[in-house]
């Protein structure tokens, strides 16, 4: 996803520092935000707290979704150069190892939690409801939007922009 | 590594990196890259970088580091 906006259409520049403090506080902000709600367990100040931080973090992924690098990653082929093509090819190719990883991950943790609790042996957490799977849904969909970007902004923007 | 004169041409001839970029149909920032020998343009766009400029690819792509302006200059002169 990117937001392309009259006053820059080739996406806001900002500064690969900006870009990594924005995606780092995606990836913490979200999460916590989500788990903050799912303990605060009827108390205000944590259910607050948890919407205030998922809210935090989606500002920063609309930020996001309207920079150059956002654009670099979401852009059709024919309006890239042959830099920004080959940058994205190999950012997308890292981000779907990442991804899948991931996925990976998240199936194996809930095929031992059904296991267990089967068994009766542990209880850990699994999703129930649907807010659980939204949030959870929530925030694949909001990674694989800025995963290639993410790979780009810290293995990649070496140089400042211009 | 792609060693090259591009920021020395684009200095003499008074152009910008957005100049240079419009030109040959890139992004400005890939021009930044080039000149700081971050990136290795392909074959098309050494040419079109070459043709621009009015040179032999050769003068503005090595393989091998360019010697200093200095000196070639020094060299001329003796």
């Amino acid at each position: 996803m990117f937001i392309r906006s009259k006053a820059h259409p080739f996406g806001r520049q900002l500064q690969t520092r900006t870009v990594r403090i924005l995606l780092s506080g995606l990836y913490a902000f979200y999460p916590l935000g989500c788990i903050l709600q799912l303990v605060a367990d009827g108390s205000v100040v944590l259910g607050l707290a948890g919407v205030a931080l998922v809210v935090a973090s989606l500002a920063a992924f609309a930020v996001l979704a309207g920079s150059s690098l956002q654009r670099q990653t979401q852009e059709p082929e024919n309006l890239l150069d042959e830099r920004e093509r080959e940058e994205r090819n190999r950012a997308s190719f890292q981000a779907h190892s990442v991804f899948s990883g991931i996925v990976l991950i998240g199936v194996l943790y809930m095929m031992l939690t059904t296991d267990m609790a089967a068994n009766g042996k542990l209880e850990l957490w699994r999703p129930t409801d649907g807010t659980h799977w939204n949030a959870i849904f929530g925030g694949l969909i909001l990674l694989s939007f800025t995963l290639p970007g993410a790979v780009l902004a810290f293995r990649e923007a070496t140089a400042e922009l211009d | 590594m792609i060693h090259n004169r591009l920021s020395v041409f684009r200095a003499e001839r008074g152009l910008s990196r957005k100049d240079i970029a419009e030109a040959v149909g890139v992004n400005p920032q890939t021009i930044g890259y080039l000149e700081r020998g971050d990136y290795a343009p392909s074959v098309e766009l050494a040419l079109k970088l070459s043709a621009l400029f009015e040179v032999p690819v050769e003068q503005l792509f090595s393989l091998k580091p360019f010697a200093p302006l200095a000196h070639s200059l020094r060299d001329q002169e003796s």
